[in-house]
This record gives structure tokens, sequence and C-alpha cells, in this order.
């Protein structure tokens, strides 16, 4: 076993772990956006840095291994100042405010992280994803964590999902970009459970997605195929 | 990186099948755009989902640009900067009357960016198809249709006895192969203080015993010849004239770590290098020095050639790793470190292109002599290049501690037409800025660390008197921006809030750019979001006047 201590409690954790299972295990908080106890760690969103003892920068908690007699400070205040820094830029790349309810929205305030300061270019929305009966896209509120793409991967073992484009412009994709209906999607909705912002949804067959009532006017008017829902409808944009 | 992918890729780089890069590269160049059927064909042949082939498609500069019959290509690096602001660029577009990353409606021209040609030394460059043309009158020529081949720079030692700018004789892995057990040499490129040259300085030796420890039934070493650095055309040079240099330093890293193959990646920017390296691979086989049995040694060794696709950070050797197997080049946190689980998952030592050219050196003449090179700084001996501002730009083999005064005035003539350096940016765009009252600094790792700056890559890349500091900063974060790879989020979102902060002339306010600034620091994954932060402080601190700071 692996001792480590986290805030001053000491903890056991096997031979693997994480300085986040660390943690975890004394019952600390560290705030994350990418991580999904299910996957693989990734070290994508870098907000779970934390202080450790000797070391002269915060470590990321996830992806470093726990070793023997590492003191691991969780409110360290150079790590918590990142990490706020980080999530306000997050905030500020999509067009509106996350949902109260997404992993994000509690993320940032949790971390007392409100309004972006950081004006600029925000996700563009584009044509919602092609019609399927239980999962929809929003592109704009995707902020690149790569869990979705990981749940198919790692979990469904069916690949359908992808990572896109670079830097500002990264994005998710199922198939070859034309929606989950024309890809290897086979709707066990992995993706949808795990994205921290509802940019990938479960919709019901009943009552069509959000994106319906928030849709810009500009993608709605260009929208000709009558007894369509506009919503769920448009391809790939 | 997905595990899953890459045992995709391991077992069908088994039967031959090609990558998925691959053959997206060759259906761009075939048909100047990329389709779906492109894309469903190349899931096909390299066995990887439709969706990661999408991903793939996506990615690399190379892939998104569509093409005309007549192609070409900007060079939009540091050196180029330097010479000419962006004016060869607007000419170029309004010459050929397309804009960047377009064709032509006929279907005739295109043009598209791209960074770096490594023509540095007589910049600004254009690549017009596999042509490339630099220097005064560049953008005449190309819109002439007379484009003419740039002629390569010097390539000079200053040492009596040169390590890196020679030709290969393999009496090193000669030596090796009679001589030395692998654990042997291995114990004389710990002894001899190797460090890498891509600009991290991480010790090879460690590398290689970590690779040759690891468990595995197979093992790999690669040179990461994807010299990305505007302003660098060292490794260029390496793999075009001294490639047999390479492919003997490889085989010995192989020797040493138990490896059978070897890779090099080199880049779609440097069309020739891959050729040259081709050929210099056929003539060791040909010659014994590659195959089954080298020499009668008992060893086993060979080495593939292959060539990325338009991405910086793929310099990065996570990322390089995923672009030689064919995926998205993005970078993947470590552990696990590529010498425990890299090339299709097995044990890899990933080796800058000079770094390995310096190990036949050391195999042949052992680590005293190696380390006599440069009394008193690191061991081994450095190259480094000149941008066209110097009077004689170039690529040098230097002693480590040289005062870089000395490398700029004596070595390289000083700046052109009689102008002053107003600040040199040394080791590529992740390094600081060092003002021209800080020249005495000795060309070395840690005297440049202690100044802000880094040795890098080698490249020493002079602005006269006349550039604005605010544009390099714009410069240097628009190049940030576009070539993170989008993986960590400080990276992915805070390169383009900084480079929006200084694009027009809106003051730049200096609090929120230092809270952004240590975001990135100690936020990012890896060395470009970590690093592209370097420059902008070395320009807050020694410019300040000239950056519009509120």
């Amino acid at each position: 076993m692996t001792r480590v201590a986290v805030d001053g409690v000491e903890v056991e954790v096997a031979p693997g772990a994480t300085v986040l299972d660390a943690a975890r295990a004394a019952g600390r908080w560290v705030p994350t956006l990418c991580f999904d106890a299910r996957q693989d760690p990734f070290g994508a969103c870098r907000v779970c840095l934390v202080g450790a003892a000797g070391a002269d920068r915060p470590i990321p908690a996830c992806t470093t291994p726990a070793r023997d007699g590492l003191a691991v400070d969780t409110t360290d205040a150079t790590a918590r100042r990142v990490a706020r820094a980080v999530v306000e830029l997050v905030l500020s790349e999509l067009p509106q405010a996350p949902a109260p309810h997404t992993e994000l929205a509690q993320v940032a305030e949790r971390l007392g992280v409100g309004e972006p300061r950081w004006p600029g270019e925000t996700h563009a929305p584009r044509p919602a994803d092609t019609p399927h009966p239980y999962l929809a896209f929003r592109h704009e509120l995707c902020i690149s964590c790569g869990r979705c793409v990981r749940a198919c991967d790692e979990l469904q073992g069916t690949f359908a999902l992808t990572a896109t484009g670079r830097g500002f412009h990264a994005n998710v994709a199922a198939g070859l970009d034309q929606g989950f209906r024309e890809s290897a999607c086979v709707a066990c909705g992995a993706c949808a459970d795990t994205c921290p912002t509802g940019a990938i949804d479960e919709v019901s067959l009943l009552s069509p997605p959000p994106a319906a009532l928030e849709r810009p006017a500009e993608v709605s008017s260009s929208d000709t195929r009558a007894g369509r829902s506009p919503a769920i409808d448009g391809g790939s944009g | 990186m997905s595990r899953n992918l890459v045992e995709l890729v391991r077992r069908h780089h088994a039967e031959q099948a090609p990558t998925a890069l691959d053959v997206l590269k060759a259906a761009i160049d075939d048909r100047g755009e990329i389709s779906d059927e492109d894309r469903r064909l190349a899931a096909e042949r390299s066995g990887l989902p439709e969706a990661a082939v999408y991903g793939v498609s996506t990615f690399y500069d190379d892939l998104l640009a569509p093409r005309g019959a007549r192609h070409v290509r900007v060079c939009t690096g540091t050196a180029c900067f330097a010479a000419s602001g962006d004016a060869h660029v607007e000419a170029l577009r309004d010459g050929l009357g397309v804009g960047l990353g377009e064709r032509g409606a006929d279907g005739a021209v295109s043009l598209a960016e791209t960074v770096c040609l490594g023509f540095c030394h007589a910049a600004p460059a254009v690549r017009d198809g596999d042509v490339v043309d630099a220097g005064p009158g560049v953008v005449e020529r190309v819109l002439a249709g007379a484009t003419r081949s740039a002629p390569e720079p010097d390539w000079v030692s200053l040492l009596e006895e040169p390590v890196l700018t020679r030709q290969a004789d393999f009496s090193g892995l000669a030596r090796a192969l009679a001589q030395l057990s692998p654990e042997r040499l291995l114990a004389e490129i710990e002894a001899a203080e190797v460090r890498g040259r891509g600009g991290a300085g991480f010790p090879a030796g460690v590398k290689w015993r970590f690779a040759r420890a690891a468990p595995g039934e197979q093992k790999f070493v690669v040179a990461n010849g994807d010299e990305g650095d505007p302003g660098s055309y060292i490794d260029k040079q390496l793999m075009e004239r001294g490639s047999e240099l390479l492919v003997e330093g490889l085989a010995l890293a192989g020797y040493a770590v138990g490896a059978a193959h070897g890779f090099v990646l080199t880049r779609s920017e440097y069309p020739r290098s891959k050729p040259a390296l081709e050929a210099a691979v056929a003539r060791a086989r040909a010659d014994g020095w590659l195959g089954a049995d080298i020499r009668g040694s008992g060893f086993a060794f060979d080495v593939t050639v292959l060539e990325g696709a338009g991405s910086y950070v793929v310099g990065e050797e996570t990322a390089l790793l995923a672009c030689l197997q064919g995926l998205r080049g993005t970078v993947s946190a470590r552990p696990p470190f590529p010498a425990e689980r890299g090339l299709f998952g097995m044990p890899t030592v990933v080796n800058n292109v000079e770094t390995l050219c310096n190990v036949p050196f050391v195999a042949r003449a052992g680590a005293d002599a190696y380390r006599a090179l440069s009394p008193g700084a690191t061991p081994g001996s450095k190259l480094v290049c000149f941008n066209e501002r110097f009077a004689r730009p170039g690529v040098y083999e230097v002693r480590f501690g040289t005062p870089v005064r000395e490398l700029c005035e004596d070595v390289a003539g000083g700046l052109r037409d009689g102008r002053a350096i107003k600040a040199v940016q040394i080791g590529g765009p992740l390094a600081g800025i060092l003002p021209a009252s800080l020249l005495e600094t000795p060309f070395d790792f840690e005297p440049l660390a202690a100044v802000g700056c880094m040795l890098g890559h080698g490249s020493i890349l002079a602005f006269d008197e006349r550039t604005r500091m605010r544009d390099v900063a714009r410069h240097l974060l628009r190049f940030g921006a576009h070539e993170s790879c989008g993986k960590c989020f400080p990276c992915r979102i805070g390169l383009q809030r900084a480079h929006a902060m200084f694009q027009g002339e809106e003051p730049v306010d200096r609090a929120r750019l230092e809270e952004l600034l240590e975001a990135l620091e100690l936020g990012s994954l890896c060395a470009h979001g970590g690093g592209m932060p370097a420059p902008i402080r070395s320009l807050l601190e020694h410019f300040p006047d000239e950056l519009g700071l509120a």
C-alpha cells in the first residue's frame, strides 16, 4: 500500500492509485472536469491541480501516481488560482452559461467562478444533429474534455465518436460528423451520461430536445424541409 | 492516447496496412481535397474506426487546405516575419487572387499557410508545388511563374574534428558491434552525458536505460525529425545532408536498448528530407549496415521513414508517436512514458535527430573524447543556425558555452546592411527573448535558462531595430494558438485569448495577461502551452513600453 498525506490526513491507497484517488479516499474535494472514474485518466482539463510538498508547482491529481510519503494540499492557493482561471476560460468559450444541473456549472459555482470576463470568440451554434431517437448534440456546449469519446471507446467499445479540429476549434463528432444516426452509435447513452456540459444529451421520443427551444433564428429559417422539427434536423452543418 | 486504437493500429501495422494518415495524405495529394469516400477508404485500409479517421482528417494542416492544380504555400514562420513583417503573405494573396487556405473558383491555384519551410537563412520562403524558393524577389518570381529552387545554407564546423557536420562512415557502429556490449554502449552514452538536443536537454542515457529495462516483447527507437520551431533548420540539414549519420545513430540506439526497428518522423514541410533519408537507408542496407544480421554480428536492425502532415505539437514525443501511428497528433499525459508504453504500446525511445547524430562519435571515440569537446560546459558540440537578418546565416557546429555575442558577431557576421540587433530569440517560439544588452550570455542550457531564455533546439533568430515588439508578441501568439493541439484547456482556450489581447491596437491589461500567463505556465499539459508565455514574459520585462500595456 502507498501512504499519502492529504491536507494532513494520512490515507492508504493501492499501488497504481493516483493522487486524485488518495484525495477522494481522504474525503477531500478536488475539482475535475475531464475525469470519469470509469475511464483512464486523461489529464486535459487541468483543474485538478493540487499543491505537493517539495514541488515548485502544482501537480495534476488525476494523472500523478501516488507515492509513499507524498503530502498534498488540495486547497493550495496557486493550484486553486490556476483552476479558477481555467474554469473561467472554459466558461468563456461557451455562447451561454451551462445549465445549473451540469457538472461544469457545479464546479464553477464551488470554485466561485462567475460570469467569465473574457471577451471574444465563443463556439458557434451549428444546426442540430440529424434526428436520433435518444441522443442530441449541441456542439457549441462542448468543452473537449474527451469523456464522451473515451466512454464510447473504453466503456462501450463502439468507437462512434472522435475529437475533431485543433486548438480553440476542437470539438467532437459522431462518425463522419453526420450525426449519431449515421454513425456506428448503438444508443447506449454512455456519452450523454458522462458529458459534463449537456453538449450531448439524452432526448425522449416524446419531447423535443432543449435545442428546439433555443435554436438560432437563422438556422430555423433556412430549414425548408416541412414536416420535421427544425430542432432535430439539419445535418452536419 | 487511446489504448484500444493503438492496439488496432498495431495489429494492422503487423499486416503491413498503411496508417489512416498515409491514406488521407495520398488522397489530398491526388485529388486536392478529402471526401467522405476517402475517409471511408482510409478507415477500411488502416483498420481504424470511421470516426477516428474523421478526427485525423480535421487535425493536420496538410489535410485541411484544399489544393488547386498549382498549390502555393507561404511560410509564416518567425524568420519570414522578421524579414518582411507579413508583407510577403499579403503580396502573394493579392497577386494570386486567393486567400489563405483557399482555392480559386476555377481550381487553378490555391494558397495555404505553412510554418516553417526551414529556409530561414534566405527568408521569406514560399513553396510552389514541391519547389521551395526564398529570399529577395521570391514573391515576384512565384507570381511570374518563375519559381526556382533556393540554395541550401552553409554547413560549417568550427571544431577541428566535426562531430555532427560530417559524413557517416559507420565506424561507431562497427566498433560497438565488434567491441562493446549493448550495456557497455549504454554506459558510454551515460558517461558522455549526452543531453537531448530537441529542447528539453533530458539525458539520452536515462531514456535509454529506462527503455532497456522495460518489459516488452518488442522495442522501438524513434528519431524525432519534427523540427517545427520556426527559425530552426538544423534537423533539416542533418536529415538531408547527414542522413547516414542519423541512420548510424538510430542503429546504435537500437543496439543499446534492444530494439530491432527504428523509425524517423520527418516533416512534410521539408519535402527533401524523406527521399534523402530513404536513399540513405537503402545505401546502408546495401552496405550491410542495416538488415537481419548486420556485418555478421547477429544484431538485426532496420529503419522506416515516415512523414508528418503539418502540426507543431507533433514534435512533443507522445504526440509524435500518435502521428507515427496515423492518429490525431495530440499530447498524452505522462506517465506512461514512451520508454514504458510507446509505439504500438511497446517500450520506445524517442530522441531528437541531432541527439542521435551525436551517438556515432561517442561510440567510436568514447565518452572522454566527447566530453572534451566543450570544456567546462555541456559535453559535446551543438549545431546552431541563424536567420536571414545575419550577414552569414547558416548552420554552424560550435562548442557549448560560446558567448551568444561571439556567435552572432564573429560566426554569423552580425546583421546585414549595418543593422543593429534589437533582440534575439534562441531556441524556438517557446523560448524567452534575449535583449541586445544580454548577448554576453554563454550559449548553453543553464546560463540561458538563468536569464529567462533557453537553448531549445539552437536556432538564433535576430530581430533588427525596426521590429516592433508588440508585433512580435502578436506573431508568436498567433502561431501558438494555431498550433495548440486542443487537448488541454489552458492552452486550447488560453492561447486564443492571449492572441486576441494583442490583436488590433487596444491596450493590453497587464494584470489580466499575467493571470493568463500563469494559468498557461502552470496548467498546460505540455511544453507548448507551458512555454508560450516565456517570450511574452521577456517582452514584458525588456520591452514593456512597446507592448501597449494598460
